[in-house]
This record gives C-alpha cells, structure tokens and sequence, in this order.
C-alpha cells in the first residue's frame, strides 16, 4: 500500500510542479528579459517585517538597493518602505497563452524590485527566469525523452522479438549509435537552418535530435524484457494458436514493456534537462534572452560566478527537490511493478 | 572459439562502420578547420585554399576516407590539422592520463560501493539501507557538472588539493618519491569525482543483485542447513549475485574513456576529454576520427570482455 | 656519413671562436651583442605561465594559433623588432638599415659574431634562407601576404656575409614594421628539409629538442603533450643588460597547458603560474580582492586593439535564394537607418555590463591604445533614443500603436544578430544591443552560432542580417589593415571582395588606403588615415562599440614586469624578466 501513497504522492507533486511552470507569466514577478542594468547580480532580496525604526509592519516589505562604489556592492536604501502587495499587477503576459493579463500572486511597486533568487549578470530576476525556464526544459525533457523511447521500444522489440540476424544487426547498430560523434550532427542541423526560426524552436529541434539518437540504451533495456516476455507461458500458448506476430506483440509483449518504458521515461526526462548544459557549453543551447535551466546551471561555468555570487547556485539547488521527484516516481513505479504479479 | 572469433569480426566491422560514418558526420558540419584563418586580416584566402588542399580539405569525402584506410592499414591514424602532426603520440600520452584517472576512480568506485551494496542488501530496509538508498538518490539527483564544481570551488577556497594539471610546476622533478606523491596528490580530487557521480549506480546494481541472489531458494535452502551467516554470504551470495556485476564491470572498462570527461575538463586533468572537446570545436577532423575510434574499441573491448569472464565464470552460459 | 664532417666542422669553430676572442680575425668576428635597456636583475630560477590551449606547432614559418606564436616569439628573433613598449622599430639581429630615397630598397647590415642556439653562427645566407621558405608559395606562410608587397614577393639578396638588401615593387611606409616577427631560421638545420619538400613537417611540437636552434633567449628543452611545454636559456643569446651580463635572466621557461581563461585564472590565483595575460573584467574582479593575500598584482592597462562592432549584411546578396534578406538591405542601406542603431546602442552599459568598467566606448576602429593614429577628431555623439527616431522618421520609418516599428512599406522592422556563441562578451553585448533596440521598436533575436557555422554564413553563403564581431589587429601600423578597410578585401566583412566599390564612400576609402600605404610622410599618412576613421564613423560600415582594456596580472616575485597593449602584452620583454 505505500508504494502506491509515494506513487499518488510524486505524481500530485509532479503535477502541481508542472503547473507551476506552464503557468510561469501569472507566477513569476518579472518578466524574463526585463533588464535592470543598475542592479545586475543583486543578491536575492530580503523581506522585512519590521523597518528600521523598529516598527512592526503587518505586511511585510523590502528595501532598495543602491550602487555603493566602495565596496563595488549593493547597499541597503532603508529610506523608503517597499510593501509585498498581493495579486498585484505587473508585466503582461498570456494568461494559458490566450488572454492578456498582468496579474501575479505577489510583487512590489516602482521602482522597488523583488528579487526572489537574486539577478543575473543583466539584472534580470532569477526566479521568474527560473520558473520560465522551466516550461522550455521541461517540455524539451519529455520530447525527447519520449522521441528516444519511441525509437527504442520499437528497435527493442523487435529485436528481442525476432532475435536471430535481426537482433545482431539492431544491436550492432545500437552499438554504433552510441560510439559517434552526433555533435556534429547538431551543429549540422543548427547550420541548416534558417534565420527566422524563434530561438525556443531552435532549440527545441536539437532537443528532439537528441532524443532521436538516443534510442539506443532504453533499446537494450527493452530487448532484454522482450527476451524474457516471450518465453512466458501465456505468449507461449498464444503464438500455439496461431496468433500473427502482430497480435502477440501488441497483445502479450509491449504490455510486459510498460513498467520499464515508465520507468525510463522519468529517468530519461531530468537526463535530457541536464544534457542542456552540455549543449550550452557547447553553443547549442537555447540562446538569449530565452532562459532554461540548463543555461541557469550553464553560467555556474564561469568562475567569476561560482566564486563570487552565491544565490547563483539556487537554480541547481531547486532542480534537485525536481529531480528527486521524478526519480522518486520512478522508484515507486518500479516497487509497483514488482509487487504487482503479473 | 569459434563463438570468440565470430565476436572479433564483427566487432572489426562494427568499427569500420563507425569510423565511416564519424568522417560523415564532421563533413555534414558547416566549415572546417581553417576557419578561424579566414577572420583574420593578415592571411589572404589563397593561403587558406593552399593549406586546405596541402591536407586534401578539398577533396571529396570518399576519397578521404580511402586515404585515411590505407594510412591505417601502415599504421598510421592521421595528422592533426592543429599541430600538423600524426596523431598517434598526443593521443597516446592523452589516453595514458585518462586511464591513470578513471582506472583509479573505478578502482575507489568498487572498494566504496561493494561493501555498501552488501552491507544495504543484507539489513535490507533497515536504517543503513535506507540512508544509503537516500544518499545515492540524493547524489543521482545533483547534476555531475554541479558536482565537479562544488569540488574545485573546495580546492579554490581552501587550497588542501591542486587546482588542476598532474604536477606542481615549481617544485617538479624533485626525484622520485617526491614526484610521486606529487602525482598522487594532483590525482586525487579528481579521480574522487568520477568515482562519487558513478558509485551510487553501483550501490544500487550491487544491492539488487545480492538481494536477488540472497532471495533465492538455494540461498534460503542453505540458510535453513545452518551455515554461518558470513560464509553464507561470500561463499555462496557473491557468486551468485556475480553475473550482472560482471556485466556492470564490462560497462566500467568500456566506458572508461568517455566517463571522465566533463570531470577531466572542469577540473583540468589533462586527458582526453579536454583535447576531445577542443578538436571538435575546432574541427581537427583526424583527431576527432582517432579519439572517436579509440574509445570505440573501448567499448567494443569492454563488451566483449564482460561476455568472455561470463563465459568463463556461468557454466550455463557456455552451454549455449 | 654525414655526421662526420658536421662534427669536424663544430670542432672547428669552438677551436677558432676560442682564438679569435682576442685576435678578431675576419672570418671570426667578435660578438656584436645588444645593449638592453635594462640593468638589474637576478640570474636564474624559473618562471611558470598557464597557457589557455597547447601550441600546435613550434614551426615559426606556419605557426599562425595564439599559443604556437607566444612559445616561438622566445625561441626566435627577428631583424628589425617592434618595441612593444614604444610601438615604435627598433634594431635586432640587423644593427642597422638604411632605405633608398624612393623608398623601395632596404639594406640592412647584421651583427656580427652571433650565433643560433646550437653554437652555429649566424650569417646573411641564414636571412636569404628564412626568406625564401617564408615565400615560397608552396609552403602557404600566413605571413606570406606581408611580405608581397605591390603585388610582388619582396626580393632578398645577399651583398656580403654580413649584408642583406631588400627589394619592393612599391614603396612602403611601414616597410619597417614587415620584419617583426619574420624569424631567421638555421639553414644548416632546415635548408635539407627544405629541399626534401618536407618543410610543412618540420619543427613539430614533438621534435627532439636538438633538432631546433633558434635566435630567441630560449630554447627548446622539453615537450609534454597535454601538459607542458619547457624552455631554457639560451646560452649564445646576443643581448647583454647595462652591467655587461649577458641575457636572458631566467635559467627556464615553462608554459602550462590548462583547458579554459578559467582554469588560468585559478592557477594563477593558487600561485601555480606567475603570469595572467589578458583576462576578463570578471575575473579581474575576483583576482583584485586576495591582491595582497595571495602576492600578486594585477594591472589594468587599458584600451588594446580590438575593436568590437555590429554590422549589416551589405553584400550583393541574390534576392530569388535570400529574398528575405535582400528586402530587408532596403533599411540595411540607408545610412539614417544606420545611424539610428548607432545613437540608440547605449555604449556605456556595455562597457560596465559586459566588462565591469573595464573597456572604453568606440566610434570608430582605432582605439585610444593606438596612440599614434587615433583621430581625436572624431565626434562621440551622445546615447539618444529621441535623435534615433529622428532619424528613422526621416527615412520613412514609422511606429505602429504598439510601438514597433515599421518600414514605409508597413513591414515590422525585425532583424536577428549573429553572434560566435564560444565569446561569451560578444553574446552579452548583442543581449544588451537586443534591448535597447527594443526601444525603437525593433525586434531583434539573437542567434549565437557555433564558430564555423557563423564563419560559414558571414563569408560563404552571406546568410545573415547583422553581427557582432570583434577584430583585433595584430599591429598598431594601418597597414595591418587593408584586408579590412579595401573594398576587394577578404575581411572587408560587411561585404567582402568586391571587384568594383560597391558605393562612393567605400571608393574613397579604397583611394586613402592605397595612398597611406606608399606615402612615406607620417603626418601626411596620419591624415590620409584619419579620413578613413571619419568614413567609418559617418557611414557606419561597421558601428564601433567598445575596446576591452587589458588585464594582466604577475606574481610579486617577478621582477622588469612591463605589460604593453601590443601582442604578447606580457612576454614582450621575456629576456629580461627575473624572478626574486
């Protein structure tokens, strides 16, 4: 019973996560290129209940911040009171995409900035960065996590199916997927196309390339299910009966795939996310002023980053309770699949 | 015999396809090496389009590919556009580094993870197998990059370990035990960063196997004659539970050029990562070729010798 | 077979070098060495520098990467040498020169006595030699193209043992300079391979180290691939310091290979390495903080000479493979339009976004590094959004009620900018150009391209609407330049190669630059250049926008430290830095 309360539990979170994210306009206080130039790498604001003359305030507020040439920082402006104001209105955005609001749970007025997660070397704020980031690593994550299983449940099934010549020469050929340099495939796809695609499509579409060469781990994985789903006596007795190729596989086989197709898909996903990283260090990452949390992880690179501004690790820091969860889902998945006689 | 045999040929034309299709691939790519002669003012194009033909650039890609076969055939793996030289000796030290690192890592991988996959599968759910089931997620889960850069940002700020590269400069060449433990200390941080992203797999493919091995009914068989708990274990659990570990050993050695990369690049171990990363980014063609085909045989050599110590070790598996 | 005579023949000039240091018989000259203007200085130790990526090659004739030429620049020497310090010529292995009155004709006299790292001396056939492999077409020198001047290959001849006189089809103002960093090579070590037609292959980064000879305060004493390169003194370097004592001061050299700027910067920060060159503001900022914590210190140099820019794509593009682009070279083309993009690109935030402060805004190519030939004529109009709408509203440009603009076609004006995503400034500069652009209504995207795919569409398929780039050039003379600033030229990069000048303007500069180049006067030069600094500034080929300043950093413990704004900015004076 409790594997299924952890299964209900991360995918309740999973969910509201994903909300959270396809809802970045009306969450995130900023919008993601918003530059503030006077106040590039601000730490992340701090929110006040009391003020400097010791009173209490019932809503809580922050300060401003002032270039202080001394110190090359930021200092503290305690002369005026920003308060927290809810539901407040900011930047416009596309409430689902369609209609036009500037609403947002939380957020200061003019000229006061609220800066969750500090800002980056634009002053743009980086948690609105982070929450839209979300939406293009996300969704990048499940295309090409699902491009990639699609391929390899096919390769895989096939080859566990048939075995004999079949197996050997998809095998081989997974073998070859795995050892070329698809680099340069990217930059070849990068190069090939043209000006006018919108960055978030570019990047999309490397992402998708991605996932479709990498078909051929979760290939093996299934292989190896469809070499012990065939044996099974109820296959077994189907393919006595005479049922074609075709019904059994899709009758008997693949349903027995399920568990481990699951289980590789959350695992898959946080990996293509994190592969992101790899991609903007080599300059195919999604490209300014578009934010994904691989080019948030991607500017803890820079050592004058990693040494200097702290806050700048919060982006890694949150992905971890992300990660947690899909690969929490895919445990207790797993346990499920155990625990349930098949 | 005729089963190893079977294996070698295939695995030959497994490499002939990938380096076929690596040339393929670096031609696909707009541009080539010369590239960043063509921005600068002071080379004109002529000289650009001499050295391009001076390395048969111009040539088209089957042709190359034949060229390059038949210098294989000698021997020989190529220049590099870069230093105008055969590639064979750079790559030759470059590898030496990578293996030193990711053999020592392993090494620590397996001495870490054995005792810990045992010890969680034997109290399995009890509470070391629950804190090391949530330490190794809790490592899966931080991106590897993240990693590496925790522990140079360490070294950094506390200087016990070096920042980079396999010896100290001013102090080198001091004489042999010196030097060595030099090496060891320049080693060590990063061999202990491959070693901490690979080990909670290991954990993990470790406690399966022993807890499924430990679960089966000749294990349970023995456990009613009475033997003893520990013999119980090594005699009779290892064994058992060895097939898929040496599956997972396979694995280690094939991927033993490739996984220590990022770490290599990030924390400045001069292997093969870095010169990877530079020659495709610059394009040197045969170095990416050659550093494409070695870790290939790698990978093929490392398969191939995981199936021979199974079928050495699991008498079912000669059988068929 | 042939080692025999060689040896023999070393034996005897050890033999007469030994006789004739007092006797100064003919054929053995007394060593004619250069006086550095230099005088303390402590002999020995080692100095250690982390280079971004290893040298290729060690082959000075076609070493053309960044770390191949700061290696071989203290391996070799040149005849007449640029004083990084000064900018200006000064005398190296030639003691002298004189130049015929129409210009055309160089004879330089040579010191007597030196001798090539290996003991060999050093003679005119060693100048004939060097010179005919650095233009000998089969080889494809990147230095070949300096040395063809008017069209034709410069003739070289030997007058005497000690004289070498140069011929030039044309005169050339800045004939001088040509000879920096043209190293004269050993011609009883190459001359065999030469002839072999094997020269492409000599002198790897993996020869054995008696296989060089070089003129340079080091040689070669060890190579470790992927690791480090290590040099040590030269003892028949033909330099000597105010007290007599023969230079360099360093007994070794070595150059650290590390994958990144910032794995330098670490090094260099964990006292590993003793010299930072060029770095990023950034890390600057990082360094200055543990300055005297960690004895070092860091030095702020100022304007170098790159120069970054935006351009337009202005080449004759195709409109039936382009069409999108062609239509838009409508705006491209209009100066206003131009113009426009300039007055609203605030300058300012770069130089203190993108380089902490650390750069100088530009109008114009030359920078305030090049001393001797920026115009300080040319205006610095102030950052003006309103100016800029004037501007496009001239040129029929108008702003629809959401802001954006649009063309006198009603089209919105939307453009994107290449960037090389491997130069993390240029992309930050082209984000900040992004924004402010959006405030006339401009929509801008930026795609930063893999470097070969950029190259690839700047000069081959001219696919492409603007960039950001940078050019830095290799020395302050405008002769460095033509490629540039010459309509036919390669990197004349808003549109490369033309056979006539495409507009009146780029006529003009075609004209200055020819004349600037045979012109001998200075002033007179000075002006001609000048003229081409207003061209660029009006007409905004290319809109300057900011030169980085350079940064360097040395370990306290180095001493005659003296970075200049030149290449190799900190290894200039390498024979005569010491370490306490």
């Amino acid at each position: 019973m409790t594997h299924r309360h952890k299964l209900w539990a991360a995918f309740v979170l999973l969910a509201c996560l994903h909300a959270l994210v396809f809802f970045a306009g009306f969450f995130a206080p900023y919008d993601f290129a918003t530059q503030n130039r006077d106040l590039t790498f601000a730490p992340p604001t701090r929110i006040h209940f009391v003020d400097a003359q010791g009173r209490f305030h019932a809503r809580p507020f922050v300060y401003g911040l002032r270039n202080d040439p001394a110190s090359a920082g930021y200092s503290v402006d305690q002369t005026r009171v920003y308060p927290i104001r809810f539901f407040s209105r900011g930047s416009t955005y596309r409430f689902g995409r369609v209609f036009p609001s500037g609403l947002h749970p939380f957020g200061v007025d003019d000229p006061g900035r609220l800066f969750l997660m500090g800002s980056d070397a634009f002053g743009r704020d980086q948690f609105s960065r982070f929450l839209y980031g979300g939406r293009i690593s996300l969704m990048a994550g499940w295309i090409a996590a699902a491009l990639s299983l699609l391929i390899g449940m096919i390769v895989g099934t096939l080859a566990g199916f048939y075995g004999g010549w079949i197996d050997h020469i998809l095998m081989r050929g997974g073998e070859l997927f795995l050892a070329l340099p698809w680099l340069y495939l990217l930059f070849a796809v990068r190069a090939a196309l043209p000006l006018h695609i919108a960055e978030w499509q570019v990047f999309l579409l490397l992402v998708a390339v991605m996932g479709l060469v990498g078909w051929a781990r979760p290939a093996r994985l299934i292989r190896g299910v469809v070499l012990s789903a065939k044996e099974r006596n109820f296959v077994l007795a189907a393919r006595g009966f005479g049922a074609s190729d075709m019904h059994v596989i899709c009758r008997h086989v693949l349903p027995q795939t399920w568990g481990v197709v699951l289980t590789q898909m959350t695992l898959l996903i946080p990996q293509y996310v994190l592969a992101e990283v790899t991609l903007s260090f080599l300059g195919l990452g999604a490209s300014e002023p578009i934010p994904s949390w691989g080019t948030l992880l991607a500017a803890l690179q820079q050592y004058y980053v990693l040494s200097s501004f702290w806050w700048m690790f919060l982006p890694a820091i949150l992905l971890l309770p992300v990660f947690l969860l899909y690969y929490a889902a895919a445990d207790a998945l797993q346990e499920r699949l155990a625990s349930v006689p098949l | 015999m005729k089963y190893f045999a079977q294996r070698v040929i295939h695995a030959t034309a497994l490499l002939l396809a990938i380096s076929f299709f690596s040339f393929a691939l670096v031609e696909l790519a707009p541009g080539d090496y010369f590239d960043s002669m063509r921005l600068n003012p002071e080379i004109s194009q002529q000289a650009v389009a001499g050295m391009r033909s001076q390395y048969g650039l111009d040539q088209p890609l089957l042709i190359r590919y034949e060229r390059w076969l038949a210098a294989l055939l000698h021997g020989q793996l190529g220049v590099s556009l870069a230093s105008r030289g055969p590639v064979g000796p750079v790559l030759r030290l470059r590898a030496r580094n990578t293996l030193l690192l990711s053999g020592t890592a392993t090494l620590f991988a397996w001495l870490l993870a054995l005792p810990i996959g045992i010890w969680s599968a034997t109290k399995r759910n009890g509470w070391a197998d629950r804190f090391w089931g949530l330490a190794t997620s809790a490592l899966l889960t931080v991106p590897d990059l993240v990693v590496f850069l925790g522990l140079l940002l360490v070294a950094v700020r506390t200087g016990w370990f070096p920042t980079g590269g396999m010896r100290t400069e001013a102090t080198g060449g001091l004489g042999y035990w010196s030097d060595a433990k030099d090496f060891a200390r320049h080693l060590i941080l990063p061999a202990l960063a491959v070693a901490l992203v690979s080990v909670p797999i290991l954990i993990r493919h470790i406690r399966a196997a022993m807890i499924e091995a430990l679960e089966s009914p000749f294990l349970r068989a023995a456990r009613g004659h009475g033997i003893a708990n520990s013999r119980l274990l090594f005699r009779y659990a290892l064994p058992a539970a060895s097939n898929p570990l040496i599956s997972l050993l396979g694995f280690s050695v094939a991927t033993m050029l490739s996984a220590s990369a990022l770490a290599e690049i990030v924390l400045g171990w001069p292997g093969l990562g870095p010169l990877l990363v530079e020659s495709i980014l610059s394009k040197d063609v045969y170095l990416v070729v050659a550093i494409v085909m070695l870790s290939s045989v790698f990978l093929v050599a490392g398969n191939l010798l995981a199936d021979l110590l199974l079928f050495a070790s699991d008498p079912r598996i000669r059988m068929e | 077979m042939q080692r025999v005579p060689f040896w023999n023949c070393c034996v005897l000039v050890a033999a007469a070098t030994l006789l004739i240091g007092s006797a100064g018989a003919q054929s053995h000259p007394a060593e004619e060495r250069m006086v550095a203007e230099v005088s303390s200085g402590r002999t020995g130790g080692r100095l250690v520098i982390a280079m971004r990526s290893e040298p290729k090659t060690l082959n000075p004739v076609l070493a053309q990467d960044a770390p191949s030429r700061d290696v071989i620049r203290c391996l070799t020497a040149d005849l007449i040498h640029i004083n990084r310090g000064s900018q200006k010529t000064e005398p190296a292995l030639a003691k002298s020169w004189t130049a015929s009155r129409d210009g055309r004709q160089y004879t330089l006299r040579l010191r007597r006595g030196l001798r090539f790292s290996d003991g060999q001396p050093l003679d005119a056939d060693d100048v004939v030699f060097s010179f005919q492999v650095y233009l000998d077409e089969k080889i494809d020198s990147p230095e070949r193209d300096l040395l063809v001047v008017g069209g034709k290959p410069i003739s070289v001849e030997k007058v005497d043992q000690y004289t070498v006189r140069f011929d030039m089809a044309q005169p050339d103002a800045a004939a001088e300079r040509l000879f920096d960093g043209i190293a004269i090579l050993p011609r009883h070590l190459l001359e065999g391979v030469y002839r072999r037609g094997d020269f492409a292959n000599a002198w790897s980064v993996s020869m054995a180290p008696a296989e060089f000879a070089g003129l340079g305060p080091f040689r070669l004493k060890e190579y470790v691939p992927g690791q480090r390169i290590v040099l040590e003194r030269n003892p028949y370097y033909w330099k000597q310091d105010g007290s007599g004592h023969r230079l360099p001061y360093l007994d070794q050299l070595v150059f650290l290979f590390v994958p990144s700027e910032d794995a330098q910067v670490i090094r260099f920060q964990a006292g590993d390495a003793d010299i930072l060159t060029r770095f990023s503001a950034e890390n600057f900022a990082v360094l200055e903080k543990q300055q005297s914590a960690r004895h070092y210190h860091l030095d702020d140099l100022g304007a170098g000479l790159e120069y970054n820019f935006l351009f337009f794509n202005l080449n004759s593009v195709d409109p039936k493979t382009l069409p999108e682009i062609a239509r838009k070279q409508e705006w491209f083309e209009d100066k206003r339009f131009r113009q426009a993009v300039s007055g609203a690109i605030d300058r300012d935030s770069i130089v203190r976004l993108v380089y902490n402060g650390r750069a100088t805004p530009l109008w114009t190519q030359v920078t305030p590094g090049n001393r001797l030939w920026i115009d300080p004529g040319i205006p610095h109009p102030a950052l003006s959004v309103a100016h800029s709408r004037e501007l496009l509203r001239s040129a029929g440009f108008s702003w629809k009620s959401d802001g954006s603009l649009v063309d006198s076609h009603g089209r919105p004006v939307e453009f994107s900018i290449l960037t090389s995503s491997s130069n993390a400034q240029r992309v930050k500069i082209a984000t900040l150009i992004q924004d402010d652009l959006g405030k006339l209504g401009m929509s801008v995207q930026i795609d930063s391209l893999e470097f070969h795919t950029m190259v690839d569409r700047l000069l081959k398929s001219h696919d492409y609407e603007a960039a950001v780039m940078g050019l830095v050039s290799g020395d302050a003379d405008p002769t460095s330049e033509m490629n540039v600033w010459m309509s036919s030229g390669d990197t004349h990069l808003w549109h490369p190669n033309q056979t006539q000048p495409a507009t009146s303007w780029e006529a003009e500069m075609d004209r200055l630059m020819q004349q600037q180049l045979v012109e001998l006067d200075h002033s007179k030069r000075k002006r001609l250049y000048d003229r081409v600094q207003e061209i660029v500034a009006d007409e905004l080929p290319v809109i300057c926008l900011v030169s980085p300043n350079i940064l360097v950093g040395a370990s306290d413990r180095v001493g005659n430290f003296h970075a200049a704004i030149l290449d190799p900015y900190t290894l200039w004076n390498i024979d005569q830095l010491y370490v306490q």
